[in-house]
């Protein structure tokens, strides 16, 4: 199975070449892509002396246009696997090969990372963020019965089908639980393996109350008005979703 | 209360004078390509729709005072709060669209740039020394 690891970074200079390290010694054949989102810093030049591939957005497009360049890759260049890894560090690569598992014993076409998927400890964020992220799990089982604990997880593995999806469609920003919602969907099941995710290592998260708020009213709004048709096939969503 | 449909004479040449040169400024802004052609159509039409009011303002109350409005000007501001409401809608839904072109060119770009380098590596590591 060839497995792409996409990396979107933006202004991750700091943890990019230890996240990079860390997956290769994970899975070494694996190959590696990185997205460098319109960064300011010196994130291109680093990863160009990583001898990853490097994507390089001319304009920053937030998380999910930059996830959606790799998924582009991964399609164009025939990977059977993708898997997304943040730049920043709290994905640890050592839960690649239990992320990828389901992929290749074709019980699922996406695999999701879950913090509450077991009884670890790890970074499990404030318990206003946790009642988020039960409210939206109940809203993507009741829009597509699709369970999954934790669909704000970035942390997840795409089989080629999910590829070949992703590529044409991809929410542009707060991507995760909408993109879970599209794939469940279009037919492509969906499996979750627990994980346990890092802080921040470097710089400050983006989230604040209020944007928690604005987070939480657009994924229910997207969830809500999911495109339909939801996708016309062979055809390019017109607006990103 | 009378439907006279009369406004004052130097009310209508103001109205008149203002739309022409509001016209006029469409004309020019597609003149100068910074308008296209089909995008104008909306502001041309609408502009002469209000020149035709101005200038036969008993159409407006007849149209008011058959919708049952009190007075006219109400109707007219009713109209033309709805006109620009969906002409923003319409401005929004391309804002959309142009949004989702921009992110794949930029993503298609990066891809390329990609693609390029690699060629380039390739080609270095053939050439002799």
């Amino acid at each position: 199975m060839r497995v792409l690891a996409i990396v979107p970074a933006y202004n991750e200079e700091r943890s990019l070449a230890s996240v990079v390290a860390g997956a290769r010694r994970a899975m070494p054949e694996m190959d590696v892509c990185v997205v460098d989102d319109g960064s300011t810093d010196g994130t291109a030049e680093l990863a160009r002396g990583l001898g990853v591939t490097l994507l390089r957005n001319p304009l920053n497009l937030g998380i999910g246009g930059a996830v959606q360049a790799g998924y582009l890759w991964a399609r164009d260049h025939g990977y059977d696997a993708a898997v997304q890894l943040d730049g920043d560090g709290q994905h640890d690569p050592s839960f690649l090969p239990a992320l990828l598992a389901p992929l290749a014993e074709g019980k699922a076409g996406l695999v999701v990372g879950s913090r509450f998927a077991s009884g670890h400890e790890g970074f499990r964020s404030t318990w206003v963020r946790r009642m988020g992220i039960r409210y939206l799990s109940w809203l993507l089982w009741l829009r597509c019965g699709t369970r999954t604990s934790d669909p704000t997880s970035g942390f997840r593995a795409a089989g080629r089908p999910a590829i070949e999806l992703f590529a044409k469609a991809y929410p542009p920003d707060y991507p995760e639980p909408e993109s879970i919602a599209i794939a469940a969907r279009q037919g492509i099941a969906v499996a979750e393996v627990p994980v346990v995710m890092a802080g921040r290592m470097h710089g400050k998260s983006s989230i604040t109350p209020l944007r928690t708020l604005y987070y939480l009213v657009k994924v229910s709004l997207a969830l809500a008005l999911l495109p339909v048709p939801l996708l016309p096939l062979g055809e390019e969503s017109r607006v990103g979703t | 209360m009378r439907v006279t449909g009369f406004i004052p004479a130097e009310l209508q040449v103001l109205a008149v004078a203002v739309l022409a040169s509001f016209l006029l400024w469409v004309f020019r802004l597609v003149r100068t390509q910074r308008l296209s052609l089909g995008d104008s159509l909306l502001w041309v039409v609408s502009t002469l729709v209000a020149v035709v009011l101005a200038v036969f303002p008993g159409t407006l109350f007849w149209v008011s005072s058959f919708l049952g409005f009190k007075t006219p000007s109400n109707a007219l501001l009713a109209a033309a709060v709805l006109y620009l409401a969906v002409n923003v809608l319409f401005n929004t839904v391309a804002s959309s669209v142009n949004a989702a072109r921009l992110r794949r060119l930029t993503q298609e770009c990066a891809l390329l740039r990609a693609e390029v380098e690699a060629l380039r590596a390739r080609d270095r590591a053939d050439l002799p020394p």
